[in-house]
């Protein structure tokens, strides 16, 4: 339409058309102007926000119903839970890079125990094989060894990189020292199953929303946290702890270790051996 | 407004979709947490990458070249841009056509800026043909 007009103008008409036309190039870099900084403002602020999504909500301090698996002294006066999926590659990055620094500096010292419950995702097709080959090293006391290296190695064995995960597993059994044997009939069997969905159970009680999501003392926390964030949660819930009168923390110990029953022992053999 | 200009539009809204889903799936945006959601749910598939990048990458990458393309062909009239445009937002839709399948069917979920994203793509695609139609009318 435009064109029949360029063609038929002639004289103050075609001065017409070439007007409307640059008006209408005006037009178009104001929004594309437009749009690009609207663009680079909701991109910034979302990359900003994420940073600082991070809401603690306060919880009730009631003891698991699950048993998790225990790192440390289960009677430490604060309590750490970790929620994760094995697949799920922020629980990686927080096992590899985070986790080791609050093991040597809050587990080990005995500011605080520590606890990993499965919360496995239905996104994720090699995970729940992933919970019961650590479910079956507890077995032998090794569930920490294989937590570590299912996380450490989670690229090889992924549902982006394989269909057949137990090929990775049972390497993995045999570099920490399982009686392989026993470990793939129990995996294959899945005799754990149960005690992965009461953890993940417990989970969803506690509405965990994404893995991986932590509860702190009083606090739940979603997302992976630094060092800084958890020695800061758990600094305050000691000091909650301490200016309560002592019975009901040492309760709340002794309730979350009765709640914990055969499995509890072996695993913290296992968290002393580390 | 001349198509190759809604095209740049379009293409540059596009551009920012996917630098997003992008930022999204590399992790510097939120805290790379896995959640119960649907748009994690088709992020994290396996259809989420091709060829080794992130399936938002490539988005990222055509939509930038799709806006380039789009302002050279605002200063010449040449068939050939016309064309370039033409295949790839094509291309586009067709990619875009069959993840959309992919979460209707397969992965049995959406996710909403993925389907902004197929919009966008179903829009320049019409645009681009309108636009071919046009450079290649005879004067």
């Amino acid at each position: 339409m435009g064109k029949n007009r360029v063609e038929h103008g002639r004289g103050r008409r075609a001065n017409v058309v070439r007007q409307q036309r640059a008006d209408s190039t005006r037009v178009f870099y104001i929004a594309l102007g437009v749009i690009a900084i609207i663009g680079i403002a909701l991109v910034a602020r979302t990359a900003r926000h994420g940073a600082r999504a991070r809401q603690a909500i306060d919880v009730q301090a009631t003891p698991a119903q699950a048993e998790g698996y225990l790192l440390g002294n289960p009677n430490a006066p604060v309590q750490i839970m970790e929620f994760a999926d094995f697949e799920c590659p922020a629980c990686g990055q927080f096992a590899t890079i985070t986790e080791p620094d609050v093991r040597q500096r809050i587990v080990n010292t005995g500011l605080a125990s520590y606890r990993f419950f499965d919360f496995p995702l239905s996104q994720h097709r090699n995970t729940m094989p992933a919970s019961n080959a650590a479910a079956c090293a507890a077995d032998q006391g090794k569930f920490w060894q294989m937590h570590d290296k299912l996380f450490y190695g989670q690229p090889e064995w992924n549902g982006e990189a394989t269909d057949d995960p137990m090929k990775v597993f049972s390497r993995y059994a045999k570099e920490i020292g399982l009686d392989v044997g026993t470990w793939t009939t129990c995996v294959e069997e899945q005799r754990h199953l149960p005690r992965i969905l009461g953890n993940r159970a417990e989970g969803m009680r506690r509405k965990v929303q994404s893995t991986p999501t932590f509860v702190i003392g009083t606090k739940q926390i979603d997302g992976a946290l630094s060092y800084d964030e958890i020695k800061a949660y758990v600094d305050s819930a000691a000091k909650q702890a301490a200016s309560r009168p002592a019975a009901p923390a040492a309760g709340a110990g002794s309730t979350a270790s009765s709640a914990a029953p055969a499995a509890a022992p072996a695993d913290t053999g296992a968290a002393a051996k580390r | 407004m001349k198509p190759r200009m809604l095209i740049a539009l379009l293409a540059l809204v596009g551009a920012f979709v996917a630098l997003y889903l992008t930022l999204y799936k590399v992790g510097v945006i939120g805290e790379l947490s896995c959640t119960v959601g649907s748009c994690e749910t088709v992020n994290t598939s396996r259809w989420a990458t091709f060829l080794g990048l992130p399936v938002a990458a490539w988005g990222l990458g055509s939509y930038v070249v799709l806006l380039a393309l789009a302002l050279v062909g605002m200063q010449t009239s040449s068939r050939l841009v016309a064309w370039a445009i033409t295949v790839l937002a094509t291309w586009n839709f067709l990619f875009s056509a069959w993840l959309t399948y992919l979460e209707r069917y397969v992965i049995h979920a959406y996710c909403m800026w993925c389907l902004i994203s197929a919009t966008l793509v179903t829009l320049i695609f019409i645009t681009a043909v309108v636009d071919l139609k046009r450079t290649l009318r005879p004067a």
